[in-house]
């Protein structure tokens, strides 16, 4: 069980990596076709649905990492019992805060299939396509913020300190 | 119910669960739920995953993880080696010496990065070392680094400014050729606190290394080359016209993969590390965004930023006392927050009022970053105070007091921003003619 939802963590973030480069290659795309004076239809509404999809699909792996942030001010200075009530907490309200999301951003995606929506711009790409992405990337989110309300509950929870973290902003 | 009992009920719901450590991105989301269950009509789940799909797939938005990436990979180069090296003997004359290593260098790495952490990290992760070697004081060498990283944000490219951008519907482009003469403004205030401390304390400032022939002086600077090109081929390019902010970021993130490989520096793991870094550090940023963004629609319908234009404008307040009040609310919240979330978590609400205060909005972009800026080096939340505090293993209050001279400098920046606008709009006004 572990190790298959570690492997669905890392599994999404390499394809939110892909959906990264392919968004470097739109835009440099995008350069280019304009200065050979060629038309790619589309390219730049390409690069926003490549862009969200590499930013929904890391979702649970950025939170597993520890990166996703939080005020963590109260917590720090919380000791025993009272900490670890308000970091099941503020688990619970995390957790169900994802699964709304992810239930909402599967029926976007859904009424876009069956009502047939069709992106307004130039790419007449069906919306479903790319909301695929989101819902995919907040179901992600919702499994693993229950994942780590389960931990917590049963004491098994590491936080994961980033080294990465620091580079925020 | 009142819009006065409604204001401070979602306030006080906010900092509540802001505070008890939940997730800032789901928190917004959650206020923004509950605001709008109870005070509109429109059924909330479906307005949320449009709203957050539309912001989220945005054009103008893309700019930001790719200058998010070009940080991480110049980051995991030998740039802030080879840009030490450039700069230090040039420095040796300036009263504070190589105390101004630090004020240049996060300057020039400003103009490559968007991030004020990753341009304290990345430069004081070779000038800390080599100061500390040479026995200069330490106060002076934090401080300096805190107060000049922060630049990162005010000299393009800048993520603030794409979110700002983003968030108040101004040319992403405009915001970071007004940026350039600020940052060098604010550059210049920093070096000059440390040349007029230094001529103070002379007995503090060690001794200069030995001197270098102007050819030889030449030669070292030969290593300032890639990253000169870089910040050219970026800010070149959109103040010239040619290419948009996000293009220019396309540009930037494929410079740096070369200057990286031509360094040697470029091998699968670095290559796999900046990738993923730069994609967790933007999927952070995306969810403060989403939730911010059905915030921003939750109090539209709630009519609450139109309210406060409406309150304030009844106060009466001059121009001035509006921006003196933006301020000290800004940095208080800065104690707090993080700037990314201060952004986006105001800007809906204050924007109208700062219209109809008939405030330039391009202004006040810059006005913001700056505020920012000071947000990053106030305890006990800083994100530069946090970088320090893993480099140099001291306590975050001895940081800030380090830092705190560089705050005030900042504040002073806030002045002459004000006494003199031409500052942020000459460039602006130049490109568009």
């Amino acid at each position: 069980m572990r190790r298959t939802l570690d492997a669905l963590y890392d599994g999404c973030a390499a394809l939110a990596a892909i959906f990264m480069i392919v968004l470097l290659v739109m835009v440099l795309l995008s350069i280019t076709s304009r200065e050979l004076g060629f038309n790619v239809p589309g390219v730049d509404i390409y690069a926003g649905y490549m862009m969200a999809a590499a930013g929904f699909l890391a979702m649970a792996h950025t939170l597993k990492k520890g990166e996703h942030i939080r005020v963590t001010l109260l917590l720090g200075a919380l000791r025993g019992g009272a900490r670890r009530g308000l970091e099941i907490w503020a688990l619970c309200a995390a957790a169900l805060l994802a699964l709304l999301s992810a239930f909402y951003s599967t029926k976007l995606a859904w009424q876009s299939y069956a009502f047939h929506d069709i992106s307004t711009g130039n790419d007449g790409t069906p919306l479903w396509i790319p909301q695929l992405s989101m819902a995919l990337g907040a179901i992600v989110l919702a499994i693993a913020f229950v994942d780590e309300l389960v931990l917590e509950l049963r004491g098994q929870r590491v936080e994961p300190v980033s080294e990465e973290a620091m580079h925020n902003e | 119910m009142s819009d006065i009992t409604v204001t401070l009920l979602l306030v006080a719901a906010l900092f509540l669960i802001l505070g008890s450590g939940v997730w800032i991105g789901l928190a917004l989301s959650g206020v923004a739920w509950v605001g709008m269950q109870l005070f509109s009509s429109r059924p909330a789940g479906d307005a949320m995953a449009v709203t957050i799909w539309g912001s989220a797939s945005s054009w103008t938005l893309t700019a930001l993880p790719l200058f998010i990436w070009m940080g991480e990979i110049l980051f995991r180069t030998r740039l802030s080696q080879d840009m030490f090296r450039g700069l230090a003997p040039w420095m040796q004359r300036l009263p504070g010496r190589l105390l101004h290593t630090n004020v240049v260098g996060c300057a020039i790495f400003a103009a490559v990065s968007g991030s004020s952490a990753a341009t304290c990290a990345t430069i004081g992760k070779m000038s800390l070392p080599e100061l500390a070697k040479r026995g200069y004081p330490t106060m002076m060498s934090i401080g300096s680094l805190a107060g000049a990283g922060t630049l990162g944000l005010l000299i393009p490219p800048s993520i603030i400014m794409i979110v700002y951008g983003v968030t108040a519907d101004v040319s992403i482009s405009q915001l970071f050729i007004g940026g350039v003469i600020p940052g060098i403004v604010l550059a210049l205030l920093f070096s000059g606190y440390i040349a007029g401390w230094a001529l103070l304390n002379p007995g503090q400032v060690p001794p200069r290394d030995p001197p270098m022939s102007f050819a030889q002086k030449l030669h070292e600077s030969r290593n300032l080359i890639p990253v000169v090109l870089l910040i050219a081929a970026v800010l070149g390019s959109i103040y010239a016209g040619i290419a948009t902010a996000t293009e220019a970021a396309g540009v930037g993130v494929l410079g740096s993969l070369v200057i990286s490989a031509v360094q040697g520096s470029m091998n699968w793991r670095t290559f796999k590390e900046s990738l993923m870094g730069g994609t967790r550090l933007y999927c952070m940023i995306a969810l403060i965004l989403a939730g911010a963004s059905f915030l921003t629609l939750s109090m539209g319908y709630i009519g609450l930023p139109r309210h406060l234009a409406e309150w304030i404008a009844t106060l009466g307040l001059t121009k001035f006392q509006l921006i003196l009040a933006l301020t000290a609310f800004y940095a208080l919240l800065g104690c707090f927050l993080d700037g990314i979330s201060m952004v986006v978590l105001t800007m809906g609400v204050i924007m109208p009022t700062v219209q109809k205060a008939g405030i330039d909005p391009l202004w006040f972009g810059i006005f913001i970053v700056v505020v920012v800026e000071m947000a990053q080096v106030t305890p006990p939340v800083g994100f530069n105070l946090f970088v320090l505090q893993g480099m140099t293993k001291r306590e975050i209050g001895t940081i800030a007091r380090a830092a705190f001279p560089f705050f005030l400098l900042m504040v002073v920046m806030v002045l002459v921003l004000y006494v003199f606008p031409a500052l942020v709009t000459f460039l602006p006004q130049q490109m568009r003619s």
